[in-house]
């Protein structure tokens, strides 16, 4: 398998996936607001509705209820859609749609539902509080939804793949930040990342970060900074909400006895609170501390600078967190 | 491939020599990482010393039977590890001062840096550090021991990691600095046992002019061992250097006794070994020795030295003679942490685990003969100390209470006693302290 | 913005719909097929009450009484290629589509060889064969989906007409609006019939709407509606066959009113005693089964005798179906845990 020859950009590794698959498999189609002339808010689908004609890349009306339906309609007659919502924040107009329709339609009718539905979300951007929420705490509740949440650009471009193959309603989670702060290698070729599956980014010995997306970042950045400290800490990336990878995570603490969980969603029911009940319940006897979350505040996403930044984990805040729970 | 150096260790501060007492690689033999390469001996106890790494002995340099300073070069392995001198034996660090002198690298870093603290009460251990416990074989009295650098300094899972790191390179068991008591103790269990046949443990000595003088077969002469050396020695100096006066006080154990076979089941269930008498007479002398300090303590020239801890010696008899381990600071523990330190130390006495630290320091010590069926002893005093208890066994006999008979169970406790400083008036008080407690004791009591 | 080019479709000269023919193209076959499917209507949902009152139905039962000529007269305007998405009260589109008896009596009786294996009950299921699919619980939520299907038709080429039902309490969410204003500026394929039974729930039509006629709204989509009687089989066959046939040809969607009258309450537990008596007492007179059968009768189509075979058929049809389902289990427990996703 050869590399490109220069990192690429998430936001191109999302684009390039999804190119990829619409030229592999026909059914694939996007719908979304803005997605077609204008080449998609955030430029995702630059260059597609050129590409693929507009009977493969569907300016939508407004109104994200309508999209997910029928998004949803086209999917249970064979076709592959893929709908985006401008950004994760207005995913909630079409909350009916999603976890009653979507998400019951398989348990109740045997019919697959193979969609996927892209969330440009995270703040970090000075967005405020409609244009910054990280929602999938919401639908990690929703039994039938799957959820992924890639963190790097090879991830990014695996999972977009996975997700529209996969015959279930695929939630992909971008995150806005990512889009262009994130640059990395891509491996060449056909590579799917398989849902359901975490890496370890950074192997560590003495204490574990569960998490994924920005988190993944902050805790390669804190990683760095405690070894020079002589205190090996190992990064372990989700990369998938739902299903989530239960063997990786309770791995990472038996190897380090002590595991901070960090996102950068709000605290309270988030999905590191899942993540901390199965690790008390399954690796109990494997815990040296006691196990620590460290998430944004319990708020909706500020505006102003000052007030976003304290809002937001960062790398320091991890190096505390870290450091607290190492000297347990 | 390296070289690496087998040096003569110091299995406790203040050592400065060792003997070797036998080999058990020869040059051009194979040797595993922690694999027995030599025994040793070190003021009385016999020692397994561990390879430090796996290879191949390339040179012994002593012969058994000498005698070596310590840090000398004894031995040389051709490994394929990348080490340079490593050191045998636990650290010293791992006692109670930081290491002192030109001590060498310790292997584990951790427990050089503090002093070791007394375990505290109620010490939390977290599931994991449990866990590892449990599948090395640690006791929790073991456990209790252990430095903890954690928050609240709780034993962390590093902290237990550098210990069975030290565990395994360090001597099974260290000398003591003071001397064994004057007659074979026994393991601190109900009455039954035989003594351990020393002769067994010795060597024959089948040349030289007493073989001629003593042929067989009529005579059979063996080699005293350096713990019997070590042994005569101090009996020999403490009969010289401490008057010696004994009071017999009878005592009535039968609240103890009801005590003991009422919780026998349940603290069995709870701990892992049996409820004997020791826990309730050691946890008894603790408190009557906080009322009468100067019977914990030692004579320098003209000097009296108060201690102000108590550690309790218990003499245990094990296959190669007597050994004293220490509780050290046990007016800090309770009934049941006396009763995991008494069968903790034993056991390892026994097995030879035990560290250099938990064979000195002791401030008073106590023999259990009646285990042999003594009724009443004389034991020597166990130097530096001032004092020394002897418990006989412990029988019914018929006894006069408010003019009737009555079957009591009745032990006979001596207290040997330094004249210098402990008169009679002083031994017989603190004796009666410790039988009145004893006789006091609530056996309603949960133990 | 960028629309969809129209696809234009030719339709067969014999479905052809003549124009200002009052009939919209039945034989007396089909005539005879109407009437037999909206008594059915009634003996299944009688059955289905009674089960109901008797226990044996979990949940809720709903009444269609009154609704049959708008189900069925629909229903029976699409083709093997069309799909449909019922509503609670359209219980004759069912059968009008080639679902079974035996099948629905399952279905609403919740046993495991039902199409929703339990899952879900009365006619939430979705049968893709013969493009059936049920509505859920939030009325006005299938719309989008509907329209989903539509667009996939368009985009692969096919010729299929999605035929879709709302009330006059539903039909004011949003996700419906949503729908319309999709459907609509794509020129997608869908039928939406408003069947305006005069009350959601307890709530009359007066105090959902500003309006007489609801499908007043088509003008705001910019797309034709009509408002018919719901009781006259017949009128909704014909104008249900014009908006299928115009969809057909790319000519977009519609919406059709239909007005009758809910003959019971909103469910079997409500005895809707909000309704006025004197209102119910004049839709009586409107019953569309009767009024039908005095139509096919005047045509000589309906004999005593025949009359009585076919009431026959069906009582013994509907009986047999729910002694059959009866008899039958519900599935087992552990199965709860399965088939919430198609790939694990």
């Amino acid at each position: 398998m050869s590399r490109l020859p220069e990192p690429i950009t998430y936001l191109e590794a999302i684009s390039d996936g999804l190119r990829e698959e619409m030229r592999r498999d026909e059914s694939v189609f996007v719908l979304g607001e803005d997605v077609g002339a204008y080449g998609g808010a955030f430029k995702v689908t630059k260059g597609f509705l050129e590409e693929f004609g507009e009977r493969r890349v569907i300016d939508t009306v407004l109104g994200e209820a309508a999209i997910i339906g029928a998004a949803m309609g086209s999917a249970i007659v064979g076709m592959r859609p893929v709908a985006e919502m401008q950004f994760a924040d207005f995913v909630t107009n079409g909350f009916n749609q999603l976890v009653n329709n979507v998400a019951k339609f398989h348990y109740r009718t045997n019919i697959a539902v193979p969609m996927v539905l892209r969330l440009p979300s995270g703040g970090g951007i000075r967005g405020g509080p409609f244009h910054s929420t990280n929602p999938e705490a919401w639908f990690f509740h929703v039994p039938g939804l799957k959820l992924v949440a890639p963190s790097t650009p090879a991830d990014a471009k695996g999972l977009i793949k996975a997700a529209i193959r996969d015959p279930d309603p695929v939630l992909y989670f971008e995150h806005k930040y990512l889009y262009r702060h994130s640059k990395g290698e891509v491996p060449d070729g056909d590579v799917v990342v398989p849902i359901g599956k975490a890496e370890v980014k950074r192997s560590g010995s003495d204490i574990a970060v569960v998490t994924y997306g920005t988190g993944v970042h902050w805790a390669l950045e804190a990683a760095e900074i405690m070894a020079k400290d002589g205190v090996q800490v190992e990064v372990l990336d989700l990369r998938s909400l739902l299903p989530l990878d239960k063997q990786a995570i309770i791995g990472s603490v038996r190897k380090t006895g002590k595991v901070l969980i960090l996102h950068e969603d709000t605290l309270t029911g988030g999905v590191g609170a899942e993540v901390a009940a199965i690790i008390a319940q399954e690796a109990f006897e494997y815990l040296d501390g006691p196990v620590r979350r460290l998430a944004s505040l319990d708020t909706p996403v500020p505006y102003a600078p000052t007030l976003e930044d304290y809002f937001l984990p960062n790398t320091q805040k991890v190096v505390d967190a870290l450091k607290i729970l190492g000297a347990y | 491939m390296s070289k690496i150096d087998v040096v003569m260790p110091q299995l406790g501060e203040s050592l400065t020599e060792g003997t070797i007492i036998k080999w058990h690689k020869k040059p051009g033999e194979k040797v595993k990482k922690d694999e027995t390469l030599l025994e040793i001996s070190t003021d009385k106890v016999d020692s397994e010393i561990p390879a430090p790494a796996s290879g191949v002995v390339t040179k012994i340099l002593f012969p058994e039977q000498k005698t070596v300073e310590v840090r000398t070069v004894i031995a040389e392995i051709e490994t394929d590890e990348d080490s340079a001198v490593v050191v045998l034996g636990p650290a010293p660090a791992a006692a109670k001062q930081p290491a002192k002198g030109p001590a060498p690298p310790p292997p584990a870093p951790v427990a050089a840096q503090r002093p070791v603290s007394a375990p505290a009460p109620g010490r939390f251990y977290s599931p994991l550090v449990l866990t590892i416990a449990r599948e090395e074989g640690i006791p929790m009295a073991e456990l209790e021991q252990i430095p903890g650098t954690g928050e609240g300094g709780r034993v962390s899972k590093k902290d237990l990691q550098s210990y069975l790191e030290q565990r395994k390179q360090g001597a099974p068991a260290a000398p003591a600095r003071s001397a064994p008591p004057s007659q074979p103790a026994q393991p601190a269990q109900p009455a039954g046992r035989a003594a351990p046949r020393i002769e067994s443990t010795l060597k024959h000595v089948d040349s030289g002019e007493l073989a001629a003088k003593y042929p067989p077969p009529k005579y059979e002469i063996l080699q005293m061992s350096n713990v019997l050396l070590k042994m005569s020695e101090h009996m020999m100096k403490s009969v010289q250097t401490s008057p010696h006066v004994w009071g017999v006080h009878e005592c009535d154990m039968t609240r103890v006794d009801t005590a003991r076979r009422r919780n026998a089941e349940s603290f069995e269930r709870r701990e892992g070994f049996k409820l004997t008498f020791m826990p309730f007479i050691c946890d008894a002398i603790v408190k009557a020795l906080k009322q009468f300090p100067l019977v914990n303590s030692s004579i320098e020239g003209d000097k009296i030295i108060l201690k102000k801890m108590i550690n309790l010696g218990i003499a245990v008899a094990t296959e190669n003679g007597l050994i004293v381990p220490v509780i050290k600071d046990a007016d800090e523990k309770n009934f049941t942490g006396l009763g995991r330190a008494i069968n903790d130390l034993g056991t390892r006495a026994r097995t030879k685990k035990l560290t250099p630290a938990e064979i000195e320091g002791g401030t008073f010590t106590i023999t259990n003969y009646g285990v042999f069926g003594t009724v009443i002893g004389v034991p020597i005093i166990n130097q530096p100390q001032v004092a020394f208890l002897g418990t006989g066994s412990i029988e019914k006999r018929a006894v006069v209470i408010n003019d009737g008979i009555a079957v009591r169970s009745i032990g006979y406790f001596t207290l040997g006693f330094d004249h210098r400083i402990v008169d009679g008036a002083l031994g017989g008080s603190f004796l009666e302290t410790v039988v009145k407690l004893l006789e006091n004791f609530d056996d309603n009591q949960v133990v | 913005m960028a629309t969809l080019t129209r696809t234009k479709s030719r339709l067969s000269k014999r479905r052809a719909i003549p124009r200002g023919s009052p009939d919209g193209g039945v034989t007396n076959a089909d005539l005879l097929k109407l009437y037999y499917f909206m008594l059915e209507t009634r003996e299944f949902e009688d059955t289905i009450n009674r089960l109901y009152q008797q226990g044996k139905i979990v949940g809720g039962a709903y009444s269609g009484r009154g609704n049959e000529a708008t189900a069925v007269g629909s229903a029976y305007a699409l083709g093997p290629e069309d799909y449909i998405f019922p509503l609670h009260r359209d219980l004759g589109a069912h059968r009008v589509r080639g679902q079974t008896v035996e099948n629905l009596m399952l279905q609403y009786l919740g046993r495991a060889t039902g199409m929703a294996r339990g899952r879900d009950g009365t006619g939430h299921y979705a049968d893709p064969e013969k493009r059936i699919y049920g509505n859920i619980s939030h009325l006005g939520a299938m719309v989008p989906v509907a329209v989903g299907v539509a667009l996939a038709s368009v985009l692969r080429n096919g010729r299929s007409a999605v035929m879709t039902y709302i009330g006059d309490g539903g039909v004011n969410v949003g996700e419906v609006h949503e729908a319309l204003a999709m459907a609509s500026v794509m020129h997608l394929p869908l039928i939406l019939i408003i069947e305006n039974n005069q009350y959601a729930y307890s709530t009359p039509v007066s105090k959902q709407h500003n309006v007489e006629r609801l499908s007043d709204r088509a003008i705001g989509y910019g797309i034709p509606g009509v408002t018919i009687d719901g009781t006259d089989v017949l009128a909704v066959h014909r104008v249900s066959r014009e908006a299928v046939d115009r969809a057909r040809r790319g000519g977009g969607p519609s919406i059709i009113e239909t007005v009758t009258m809910r003959m019971r309450g909103h469910a079997a537990h409500d005895t809707a005693w909000y309704v006025p008596k004197k209102l119910l007492q004049r839709w009586e007179k409107e019953d569309p089964i009767e009024k039908f059968e005095r139509v096919i009768t005047a045509k000589g189509l309906l004999p005593k005798e025949k009359k009585k075979t076919i009431m026959l058929e069906i009582k013994n049809a509907v009986e047999d179906a729910a002694r059959k389902a009866l008899e039958e289990p519900y599935p087992p427990g552990e199965q709860a845990a399965e088939g919430v996703y198609a790939n694990p």
